[in-house]
């Protein structure tokens, strides 16, 4: 009786985790049915598993709604909208500064020297602009005081 | 499908999601952000979810997984973290008897393989069908039962252990 019972312990084991979800064919629900009125440890285990998945189906495994998951979305489409537009700002602020450029380097009634200086004088500018907007990139990114509110 | 009914459906499945996400990153900040990045990604394509293929909720949270999936890949082993697998506390409604059960249930999935926690979370927390979850995993579907089986085994464990 003993080996018996566990041979058809073996072969309900999976069945079981099935027969909680109601997703075995009418044979196999007989199968495990069965077995159980005869078999206490697998009665026993059937009912702990029950007991484990209403535990988990009750959990808070997620405290975020329904409600702020449709304000992140349209956070999102902000976001993406923002970031599009931006994107497009600067190409036409770049393209105007390039045509701008070209126009001033190619331009034969402003002296060779006077476009030097003229380089040289809009180049630091920018090299200097481009310098702190680095080192304020680097300090944002690893301030360890950022997140402290005072 | 019209967008509106599209976002109706992915904020009732954002908390499902965020759980998944929550169990395979071990951090709910992560798991936000994953979420909301699988959202602007469904957003941006919705003609990539085909309605004759299947319901949402398995395609969307095999983005989300996918999603997951990548993130752990690209993961330094220093930043690796397990030790969050739900939100923090129990909400204001939450009594002192669910804020115990959810903490037991907590401790015990952490002790479980992210394969083990990700089909618990999907059978028992989302309460998805075998079909379902075997789409979810890119499974079999006759794998299902015995993996979740073998997963609820392992959690009853714990359960024992922790209680």
């Amino acid at each position: 009786m003993v080996n018996g019972n566990r041979n058809i312990n073996n072969h309900v084991g999976e069945l079981l985790s099935g027969y909680v979800d109601g997703e075995l064919t009418q044979q196999q629900r007989q199968l495990v049915s069965l077995h159980c009125d005869e078999c206490d440890e697998c009665q026993e285990t059937l009912s702990r598993l029950r007991e484990i998945r209403e535990s988990v189906g009750k959990a808070h495994l997620s405290e975020i709604g329904e409600d702020q998951w449709r304000e992140t979305m349209n956070d999102s489409t902000v976001k993406t909208t923002q970031s599009i537009g931006w994107l497009m700002f600067i190409a036409g602020l770049l393209g105007i500064a390039g045509i701008g450029i070209a126009g001033f380097l190619f331009s034969e009634e402003i002296h060779i020297g006077m476009k030097l200086i003229i380089i040289a004088v809009y180049g630091g500018l920018a090299t200097l602009l481009f310098s702190v907007l680095r080192q304020r990139l680097i300090e944002r990114k690893t301030d360890k005081y950022k997140d402290v509110e005072i | 499908m019209k967008n509106q009914d599209m976002r109706n459906q992915l904020a009732q499945l954002g908390n499902g999601a965020h759980a998944l996400a929550l169990q395979m990153l071990g951090n709910a900040d992560d798991a936000t952000d994953a979420v909301q990045d699988a959202f602007l990604k469904v957003l941006s394509r919705p003609g990539a979810y085909d309605p004759g293929t299947g319901p949402l909720a398995p395609w969307f949270l095999r983005v989300v997984r996918n999603h997951c999936v990548d993130l752990i890949r690209r993961r330094r082993p220093e930043d690796a973290n397990t030790g969050e697998l739900s939100d923090p506390g129990p909400g204001p409604e939450g009594s002192l008897e669910g804020a115990q059960r959810d903490q037991l249930i907590k401790h015990a999935l952490a002790a479980l393989s992210v394969e083990q926690r990700e089909i618990i979370v999907l059978r028992d927390y989302m309460d998805m069908s075998y079909a379902g979850i075997a789409d979810v995993l890119d499974i079999a579907a006759g794998t299902v039962m015995s993996r979740l089986h073998r997963a609820r085994m392992a959690l009853k464990e714990e359960l024992t252990r922790h209680g």
